[in-house]
């Protein structure tokens, strides 16, 4: 009798798990993901969550390819062209493209959204800190006049945060691009549960931490996207994502750790994608002697480079390469695993005897006890330390609060830390905020303009003003140089990227901009 | 003491109680270390004193600390919770937004824990140092001392992915739309839209992290049943009561139970309020849209607003939870009328 009651109940259970699975004529997409967002508006968010969500949702003047950053390509902005002195550009319309409620793209929708993004003040602002004006031209074209020369400009123009946003609609539900738009604008909450932009999807609706839907835009002109709705859910636990895709229910899991790809891998339901990553993991020295002490050297900062087992981070985490340096690898000219450094560790104890530090010396190692996206960084820190240890360094772990360390290394207070970065702009020029006067080695780590070298601060400058491709190139081959050698920072760990989706799921490809473009992706049929 | 004065006394003295809460709250939130500037906005800008400011003046943070917490209690006065800087949506909203998946997965988790509870306490009490105790005791010690998570965890892995007998992660398959909302209660709005897949599919997902949670609870309601039981069931009154004839059942169930409650009512009034604020580690698991998943991120992002909204909610409920608690005495034990 007992048993046919468990029977029963066993067989009403797998009833009820199975129902609401039954096939559907939607063709819906399921990502697992663990949620970023802070805004869907693009004038006001900039995490990834929302780069993926504005990358289909909107279009931007310009764009990259669908595989990388590797030039910049027409989207919106069909042409531009440069002034002589660099500070005024103007870019020539597609007049094909329609909003998602069928209105034509204007010059006056781009003038307002670039203006709005300036002057909104929100999250993203900064890219937008160098415009000038922006003046929609009678014949249809727009001109965007800078305060001052920027090489970068057009690259960071296809940063989804200068998203063309529908004038008309964005105006009527309280936005502005006035220079009040900080104190006035009142758009934020619109934007963030609809889209007004000319992407293949629309956003339907929103439940922050919770649930993202996109549905298709009518009014998208260029080829329909395979899926009907994307539904991206919120699954800040790798293990329930991994579980989720091994039942089905996701069909792309973004966030696995290392360890859980490596489990994944002899099954028949699902691919892994792996490519490059974003994130560079280093070490930061600080060059103020009463904060660094010891580690405020520069022969330290070269002793402590050397010490490092690169080979050793390589087989802890599978698939990761070396950084040549801190300029992240997937950006034109970064130095490859090929030019980075080597272990060295009689150079590195010579160099610490050098410095006035035979017998090494005790050093606190502050970072954040966090996951930076599937790397448990504590794993990385204890073997900093046992490496160092080899050199002479005795390194004492000091792992805080996510939000506590990154207040102690945004105000420039922590000695010897490890933190990571991933560019904000795709371009080389991102490595200057590791050069002195720059942002991660001057305000973070104090390598004032007046402790560093004349040398490389002409290289910084000659680079900022430099648009010649061929010459930035040897440029920015320089600054590495210089980087290695004199540099105050220890990158040891590029990991890679690494996505696992069901089988069948095609058309994936990671990006450093925008995350992944939904609309490639597709579902073979059986 | 008449019902409406022991009331009217218990519903006076939470007013000072959540006033604290929220000062203390204010206090601890202010004390961190951080600043939620680092915690909000992007690297890159942090030198752009500009969109700083914007951010400060937006979020109240540029006001001096106490006339940013006065503030907070003039708009709580008049039932606004201030805006999450996370979410950028009403606090109120969010709670609203957030609340009904709690209560569905705790108040399931407690029926689950009472019902496993207090019937292996039973058993256990009344089969001393049989097979039935030990077995009993040794759940006991195993759901007060498993880790919640490794739990959560082997279920998720092997009722779900391995066996596929359970849903897994949501409140419903990702691909099925949300009941029409009118309780926010996935299962009860299924119920009201007479959308019996839905009820079915919500029920599937809620089972395997209820009982995980009510495994945890069961032991503890398990333990204190055991111990209460085995107390009244040494009492006189109930010799008495076998003495003239009752039937067993009737002298375990109406004279020893109900006398041993009043142990019991309390510790599942407390595990509802635990279930319903404590939940994160399951939320997070099961990917299940929380109150307590709400509170962590809200927590690490240094989110003021949500920090507060959610610190005066967990205080109310246990306020009134300890309340119904407190009216349960009432009814349960005749000696607090008469104090």
């Amino acid at each position: 009798m007992r048993k046919s009651i468990l029977f029963v109940l066993a067989v009403a259970l797998v009833l009820l798990a199975g129902f609401g699975a039954a096939a559907q004529d939607e063709k819906v997409l399921v990502i697992g993901h663990t949620e970023q967002t802070d805004f869907y508006d693009p004038a006001n968010g900039f995490t990834g969550t929302t780069s993926m969500v504005r990358r289909a949702t909107y279009d931007t003047l310009v764009t990259f390819p669908d595989e990388d950053a590797s030039e910049i390509l027409p989207s919106l902005a069909t042409s531009w062209s440069v002034s002589d002195d660099g500070l005024s550009y103007n870019f020539t319309l597609d007049d094909t493209p329609r909003f998602n409620n069928g209105d034509s793209v204007t010059a006056e929708d781009v003038a307002f959204s670039l203006l709005r993004l300036k002057y909104v003040n929100g999250n993203p602002s900064f890219l937008a800190d160098n415009i000038d004006s922006a003046v929609a031209n009678e014949d249809g074209t727009v001109t965007v006049n800078l305060s001052s020369v920027r090489p970068t400009f057009v690259t960071e123009l296809a940063n989804t945060a200068f998203s063309i946003t529908n004038a008309d609609v964005v105006r009527a539900n309280g936005g502005t691009d006035g220079m009040d738009a900080a104190e006035t604008d009142g758009a934020a909450d619109y934007l963030n549960q609809n889209s007004a932009g000319t992407g293949p999807y629309q956003l339907e609706s929103w439940a922050p931490q919770d649930e993202t839907v996109l549905v298709r835009n009518p009014h998208y002109v260029g080829d329909a996207p395979y899926f009907d709705r994307i539904l991206i859910v919120n699954i800040p636990e790798a293990a329930t994502q991994k579980a989720a895709l091994e039942s089905g229910q996701i069909d792309i899991a973004t966030d696995l750790t290392p360890d859980q790809i490596v489990e994944l891998e002899g099954n028949m339901d699902i691919n892994i994608w792996s490519g490059p990553g974003q994130w560079n993991h280093f070490l930061i020295m600080n060059a103020d002697p009463e904060i660094g002490g010891p580690v405020s050297d520069p022969k330290v900062w070269l002793a402590v480079r050397l010490a490092i087992d690169y080979e050793g981070f390589l087989e802890l985490w599978p698939g990761s390469t070396t950084p040549g340096t801190v300029m992240n690898i997937f950006l034109a000219g970064a130095f490859q695993a090929d030019r980075a450094l080597s272990r060295d560790l009689d150079r590195s104890r010579a160099l610490l005897a050098e410095a006035g530090y035979p017998d090494g010396f005790d050093i606190d190692l502050k970072y954040p006890d966090w996951n930076a996206f599937g790397v448990d960084m504590n794993i990385n820190a204890q073997k900093i330390q046992a490496d160092l240890a080899e050199a002479g360094i005795r390194v004492n772990l000091a792992p805080g609060e996510f939000g506590v360390a990154l207040e102690e290394y945004r105000l420039g207070n922590a000695g010897f830390g490890y933190w990571l970065w991933g560019p904000d702009i795709n371009d080389p020029v991102d490595v200057l905020a590791f050069v002195p006067g720059g942002k991660v080695a001057t305000e973070r780590l104090r390598f004032t303009e007046e402790r560093a070298p004349a040398e490389i601060l002409e290289l910084r400058d000659a680079v900022k003003q430099e648009s010649d491709p061929m010459r930035r190139a040897e440029l920015f081959e320089q600054i590495q140089l210089w980087l290695q050698e004199s540099g105050n920072f220890a990158p040891f760990l590029y990991p890679p990227t690494q996505t696992a989706l069901r089988s069948g799921i095609s058309g994936y490809n990671w990006h450093p901009q925008w995350v992944m473009d939904v609309a490639l992706i597709s579902r073979d049929e059986m | 003491m008449p019902l409406q004065v022991f009331f009217l006394r218990r519903l006076l003295l939470t007013i000072p109680l959540l006033v604290g809460i929220t000062l203390f709250s204010f206090i601890i939130a202010n004390a961190v270390p951080s600043d939620p500037v680092s915690a909000n906005i992007p690297q890159n800008a942090f030198d752009n004193e500009e969109i700083i400011a914007a951010f400060r003046a937006k979020w109240g943070l540029d006001k001096p600390p106490h006339e940013q917490y006065l503030t907070y209690l003039g708009n709580l006065l008049r039932g606004d919770l201030g805006v999450s800087i996370k979410t950028s949506k009403p606090v109120l909203e969010d709670i609203r937004q957030f609340l009904p998946a709690t209560v569905e997965l705790a108040g399931f988790a407690i029926l689950i824990g009472m019902a496993l509870g207090i019937g292996t306490g039973i058993v256990s009490a009344v089969w001393r140092n049989s097979i039935a105790d030990y077995l009993t005791r040794g759940y006991v010690v195993i759901g007060v001392s498993f880790p919640i998570f490794v739990l959560a965890l082997i279920g998720l892995n092997v009722l779900h992915v391995q066996w596929g007998i359970v849903a897994g992660p949501g409140r419903l398959d990702f691909i099925i739309r949300d009941p029409p909302a009118v309780t926010g209660l996935f299962m009860v709005d299924a119920a009201i839209a007479g959308q019996w897949d839905k009820f079915a599919n919500a029920f599937s997902h809620i089972i395997l992290p209820a009982f995980v949670l009510g495994s945890f609870v069961a032991g503890i309601i398990a333990r204190i049943t055991r111990s209460s039981m085995l107390e009244v069931l040494g009492m006189d009154y109930i010799r008495t009561a076998r003495s003239h004839g009752l039937r067993e059942r009737r002298v375990v169930i109406r004279h020893a139970l109900s006398n041993a409650m009043i142990p019991i009512v309390t510790v599942i009034g407390l595990s509802t309020a635990n279930l319903m604020t404590g939940a994160v580690l399951i939320e997070s698991i099961f990917a299940w849209p929380g109150i307590g998943r709400y509170a962590f991120r809200a927590a690490t992002s240094q989110d003021f607003p949500a920090i507060m909204g959610v610190s005066i909610l967990i205080a109310s409920i246990y306020v009134m939870v300890n309340f119904l608690v407190d009216i349960l005495y009432y009814f349960l034990d005749p000696r607090i009328r008469v104090a």
